[in-house]
C-alpha cells in the first residue's frame, strides 16, 4: 500500500502540514533515538502493543494543531477542524484499499467502534429485526472491552452470545479456520440465527494473526448478514486491504502502530445496497451533526480535543517516509525482528513460541519457564509488575489455563517497534534467567504481601 | 483586587499583576476581541503546561502510568469537584469528555429504562425545554424518540423579566404534558441555556418535576460550573453535568456527571464507549484550583466580577444601541444577551450566523448572535428584536473588546447595512 499523500483540491491545509516536501531525508539512528528521547530511559520497553509510541516530531504538531484551536476556537471550528479531519480521511482511504472517503470515519478508539457496530446491533434487536435468542458470534480470545461491550448491548437486547474458542499455542492458522468453522455450525444448529460476526484480525492475547480473509468467507457462505473486523493493532503492523478481505465493518487504532498520539482510530464502513445499515450508523454521542452520516457525526461529539485525528498526515511525510520503504519497510523489519528476537529467547530459557512466525505480527508470544510457576491471570499480572520494579522491563504476559503440571502458563507478548534496540530484549532473557536461577517462583510473590 | 482592567493588586500580595494575566492568555489571537467564552471556553498558559507535563508522563512510560498514576489522579479530580459542587460521596461523580457525552450516556441509560421496565408504556415522556441545547435536542431524539417515546418541548419566553415566568410557564407545560395520563419519564432542564443564555430557576423546576412526579431529572449545567455557585444537594436532581473548559479554565476537554445513585449499568454503558484516551484535560484541576486562587476571592471573586462586568458591558453597549438586554441582570451569569438594532434585519438562524461571520472577519469580533424569530400573534412589523448578541465577560477580556464590537454594530447601522445583503 502507498504512503503518498492524495490531493484534494479546496482543502484548507493548516499551517502546519504546508511544509513543500523536498525528498525526505533518511532517518539516522541518533535522530531516531532523539525522536523518542522522550521514553523512560531507564526501562525496556517490550510493550508497544498495549499504548503504542508518539516520535517527538509528531508531538509537535500535534501541539501545533491544539495551540490553533486554542488561539481562536471560533474560527478553528467553522473553517479548519473539517478539512483536517478530511485529510487524514483520505490518507487512511488510500492506507487501507477502501473504495471512498465516506467509509471512512474517525473516532477515539476501535473500542469506540465497536460500541457503535454493537449499539447498532442493539436497534435491529429493538426493532425487532432481530429476535431473542438471535446470536453474535465472536473469539473467546476477543479483546476484553469489546467482549464486555458486546455482553451489555447484545444481551441485554435479547440477543446471545458465541464465543470461538481458539487452540492456543497454535502451529497454523487452518486450526482457527476449523474451530471457527465448527463452532460456527454448533451455534446455528436448532436454527438460530448469527446476525453479527466479530472477529479479531490481530488477537490482543494471546497475540497471532487471524485468517480473517478465510473467516469471512465463510461467514458470508453460512449468511451471516453483518460482519465486524476488529484489527486494533493492524494498521502500520500487518497490510489491510479491505476490499480483499470482505467485512462490512473494520477498525483499527492509529496510535498503536501508526505513530498517531492517543488517541484516534478509525472505522470502515463498507458502503452498501441496504441503505437501512448505512442510514443507521451513529456515534453514540450524539450532536449537531446527527443524522448526516457517521463520518459527519464523528466529526463533532461535542467541545474536543482534535487534534490526535490531526496529525496522520504529518506522520507519514515527516516521519515514515524517512524510513527506507516507509510504512512498508517498517512492518517488514518489526516482523523479522520479533521473530528472530522470540527465537532468541526461547532458545536461552529452553521454551517455545506460542505460534509459528507467519502468524506473528510485529509482537509474538514467547513461552515463559513453567519453574517460574504462574497459575493465575493474577501471578501473570504480578509477574509483570515484579518485572516492571526489580529489573525494570515492560513485557506483558498471558495465562494460560492448563491441567497438568508441566505445559506452559505463561507467554510473553513481545513487540519491536523502531525504538526498540536488541539491549532491551537481553535485559529481559537475563533477567527471566536470573529468575529461573534464585528459584523463583509467583506464589514467593503472594507471600511478600 | 486583581486583574481587574487597570489596577493591580497590592504590592506584597501574591494575587495575579495585569501583566501576568496578560502572559496567561498572550497564545490567545490578539487581533480579536473575544466576547465569545461561552462558547468554547479559554486555558491560561499555567494550565496548558500542566497538560503537556501530564501528557508526557504518559507518553514516557504509559504502562507504569496507567497502572500506577491514572486512577489516583483522576480520583483527586473528582475529589476536587464533589468538593466545588457540595456532592455527597466522591463515586457520585465521575468525569466524562464533555456535557455532550453526559448527555448521551444519560439518554441511553434512560433509553435501556425505557425498554426494559414493565411499566414502560409507548407514548411515555421525555419533557425538554425548547432552549435545549441543539446536540442534547437532537441526542433525545436519537434515543428517546427511536425507543417509542414522546418528547415534550417547553417553550419559555425570551426576552424573559423574571424567574417566575419561567417557573410559571413550566408548570402549565408540565401539566399539560401529563395530561391523558401520559408518564414523564426524564425531565431534561438546563441551568443555564445557551442560546438565548438565561439563568433558569432549577431548584423551582425540579421541586415541580418531583411534585408531578416525574421519574428522573437531568440537569443540563454544561456552562455552568465557574459561572455561577452549584449545589447539586439544594437543587435535588438525579443527574447533573457541567464542562470543566466553559467557565472552570481546564483545556478541552472535560466535565463532571453527576448521578444521585450510582449505578453499575450507568458506569457499564459509559466505559463502554471509552477506551485508550488522552485524559490529560481530565487532570489537572489541581493546578486550576491554584491558578483561581491567585485572583481576590478565588473562584467567587473571578464569577462575581465576570457578572458585574458583563452586566456593565450589555447595559453599555444596549444604551449605545438603543436597545435592550433580553433578561434582566439576576438572570445573566457571566454571559448577557443584548438586542442589536433592529434596522439590521436579522431575519433567520441562516442570518445570524453569516453577521456573525461578517463581524470576525471584517471587524475581527468573535460574538455568537441569536436568531429570535417572532412569536405566533407578534407583529412582524420592524419593532420587534430579533437579533441578540450573547456576550460573555471572562478574566481575560478588557473594556476595549467591548467598544470594538460597539462601534462595528454602530458603523454597521450608520452604513445602512443589513443581513440581506450578505452573500450566500
Amino acid at each position: 500500500m502507498a504512503a503518498a499523500l492524495p490531493h484534494h483540491n479546496g482543502t484548507t491545509i493548516t499551517a502546519a502540514a504546508q511544509n513543500p516536501t523536498p525528498e525526505p531525508k533518511p532517518i539516522t539512528p541518533s535522530e531516531l533515538r532523539s525522536e523518542f528521547s522522550h521514553h523512560d530511559p531507564t526501562i525496556a520497553r517490550i510493550n508497544n502493543g498495549s499504548f503504542g509510541c508518539c516520535p517527538a516530531t509528531i508531538i509537535a504538531a500535534q501541539r501545533r494543531h491544539q495551540l490553533l484551536f486554542l488561539r481562536q476556537p471560533d474560527d478553528y471550528y467553522f473553517n479548519t477542524l473539517k478539512p483536517s479531519v478530511l485529510r487524514t480521511r483520505l490518507l487512511i482511504q488510500t492506507l487501507i484499499n477502501a473504495d471512498h472517503v465516506d467509509e471512512i470515519s474517525v473516532v477515539d478508539n476501535a473500542t469506540t467502534a465497536a460500541a457503535i457496530v454493537l449499539q447498532h446491533t442493539t436497534w435491529s434487536f429493538f426493532s425487532s429485526a432481530f429476535l431473542p435468542g438471535d446470536a453474535v458470534i465472536m473469539l473467546h480470545h476477543a479483546y476484553g472491552a469489546v467482549k464486555k461491550s458486546a455482553h451489555a448491548y447484545i444481551s441485554r437486547a435479547g440477543g446471545h452470545v458465541i464465543e470461538v474458542h481458539l487452540p492456543f499455542p497454535i502451529n497454523s492458522p487452518s486450526e482457527i479456520i476449523s474451530e471457527f468453522r465448527k463452532t460456527l455450525q454448533i451455534g446455528k444448529s436448532n436454527g438460530r440465527i448469527i446476525r453479527l460476526a466479530i472477529i479479531d484480525h490481530i488477537t490482543s492475547m494471546p497475540s497471532v494473526i487471524i485468517p480473517v480473509k478465510e473467516l469471512v468467507t465463510i461467514c458470508r457462505d453460512e449468511g451471516i448478514a453483518r460482519i465486524f473486523v476488529d484489527g486494533a493493532h493492524a494498521i502500520g503492523n500487518i497490510d489491510i486491504n479491505v476490499k480483499e478481505i470482505g467485512a462490512d465493518f473494520y477498525t483499527s487504532n492509529l496510535h498503536k502502530w501508526l505513530f498517531c498520539p492517543p488517541s484516534a482510530a478509525f472505522l470502515y464502513c463498507k458502503k452498501s445496497d441496504d441503505d437501512e445499515l448505512s442510514d443507521d450508523l451513529h456515534h453514540p454521542v450524539v450532536s449537531h451533526d446527527y443524522g448526516k452520516g457517521l463520518p459527519t457525526e464523528s466529526a463533532w461529539t461535542g467541545t474536543r480535543d482534535y487534534s490526535a485525528q490531526m496529525v496522520l498526515s504529518e506522520v507519514m511525510t515527516e516521519f515514515v517516509s524517512r524510513f527506507e520503504n516507509g510504512i512498508e519497510g517498517i512492518m517488514g523489519r518489526n516482523h523479522e525482528k520479533v521473530v528472530e528476537i522470540a527465537e532468541m529467547l526461547v532458545a536461552s530459557w529452553g521454551t517455545e513460541m506460542g505460534a509459528p512466525p507467519e502468524m506473528c505480527s510485529s509482537m509474538a508470544m514467547v513461552g515463559m519457564p513453567t519453574c517460574l510457576g504462574i497459575r493465575s491471570d493474577f501471578d501473570a499480572l504480578n509477574l509483570r509488575k515484579h518485572l516492571r520494579e526489580c529489573f525494570k522491563v515492560e513485557v506483558p504476559i498471558y495465562y494460560r489455563e492448563v491441567h497438568d503440571d508441566c505445559s506452559t502458563t505463561g507467554y510473553a507478548r513481545i513487540s519491536h517497534q523502531v525504538y526498540n534496540v536488541v539491549e532491551d530484549y537481553y535485559r529481559f532473557r537475563d533477567a527471566v534467567n536470573k529468575l529461573v536461577e534464585d528459584g523463583f517462583t509467583c506464589a514467593r510473590l503472594d507471600l511478600q504481601k | 483586587m486583581a486583574a481587574d482592567d487597570d489596577e493591580n493588586p497590592k504590592p506584597g500580595s501574591n494575587y495575579i499583576t495585569q501583566s501576568e494575566l496578560r502572559s496567561e492568555f498572550s497564545h490567545h489571537d490578539p487581533t480579536i476581541a473575544r466576547i465569545n467564552n461561552g462558547s468554547f471556553g479559554c486555558c491560561p498558559a499555567t494550565i496548558i503546561a500542566a497538560q503537556q507535563r501530564h501528557h508526557l508522563l504518559l507518553l514516557r512510560q504509559p504502562d507504569y502510568y496507567h497502572a500506577k498514576l491514572l486512577k489516583p489522579s483522576i480520583l483527586h479530580s473528582r475529589r476536587l469537584i464533589q468538593t466545588l459542587i457540595n456532592a455527597d460521596r466522591v463515586d457520585e461523580i465521575s468525569i466524562v469528555d464533555n456535557a455532550t457525552t453526559a448527555a448521551a450516556v444519560v439518554l441511553q441509560h434512560t433509553t435501556s429504562s425505557f425498554s426494559l421496565s414493565s411499566n414502560f408504556r409507548p407514548g411515555d415522556a421525555a419533557l425538554i425545554l425548547h432552549y435545549a441545547y441543539g446536540a442534547v435536542k437532537k441526542s433525545v431524539q436519537a434515543y428517546i424518540t427511536r425507543a417509542g417515546g414522546h418528547v415534550i418541548e417547553v417553550h419559555l419566553p425570551f426576552p424573559v423579566k423574571s424567574a417566575s415566568e419561567i417557573v410559571l410557564e413550566f408548570r402549565k407545560a408540565l401539566r399539560t404534558g401529563k395530561s391523558n395520563g401520559r408518564k414523564i419519564r426524564l425531565a431534561v432542564i438546563d441551568h443555564i441555556t445557551s442560546m438565548p443564555c438565561v439563568i433558569i430557576p432549577v431548584k423551582e423546576l425540579v421541586q415541580i418535576c418531583r411534585n408531578e412526579g416525574v421519574d428522573t431529572i437531568f440537569i443540563d449545567g454544561a456552562h455552568a460550573i465557574g459561572n455561577l455557585p452549584i449545589d447539586v444537594k439544594s437543587i435535588g436532581a438525579d443527574f447533573y453535568t457541567s464542562n470543566l473548559h466553559k467557565w472552570l479554565f481546564c483545556p478541552p476537554s472535560a466535565a463532571f456527571l453527576y448521578s444521585k445513585q450510582t449505578s453499575d449499568e450507568l458506569m457499564e454503558t459509559a466505559t463502554a464507549w471509552m477506551g485508550t484516551r488522552d485524559y490529560s484535560a481530565q487532570l489537572v484541576l489541581p493546578e486550576v484550583i491554584e491558578f483561581v486562587n491567585r485572583f481576590d476571592g478565588g473562584i467567587s471573586g473571578i464569577m462575581k466580577r465576570n457578572h458585574d462586568k458583563v452586566v456593565e458591558m450589555g447595559e453599555m453597549l444596549a444604551g449605545a444601541w438603543g436597545s435592550e438586554l433580553g433578561a434582566p441582570p439576576e438572570m445573566c451569569a457571566s454571559l448577557a444577551m443584548v438586542g442589536l438594532p433592529i434596522c439590521l434585519g436579522v431575519k433567520s438562524d441562516l442570518d445570524a450566523l453569516k453577521l456573525r461571520r461578517h463581524l470576525r472577519e471584517c471587524f475581527k469580533v468573535e460574538v455568537p448572535i441569536y436568531y429570535r424569530a417572532p412569536l405566533e400573534g407578534e407583529v412582524d412589523d420592524d419593532s420587534v428584536t430579533t437579533g441578540y448578541v450573547r456576550i460573555s465577560h471572562q478574566v481575560y477580556n478588557v473594556v476595549d473588546d467591548y467598544y470594538r464590537l460597539r462601534d462595528a454594530v454602530i458603523k454597521l447601522v450608520e452604513a445602512g447595512f443589513t443581513c440581506a445583503l450578505l452573500s450566500k
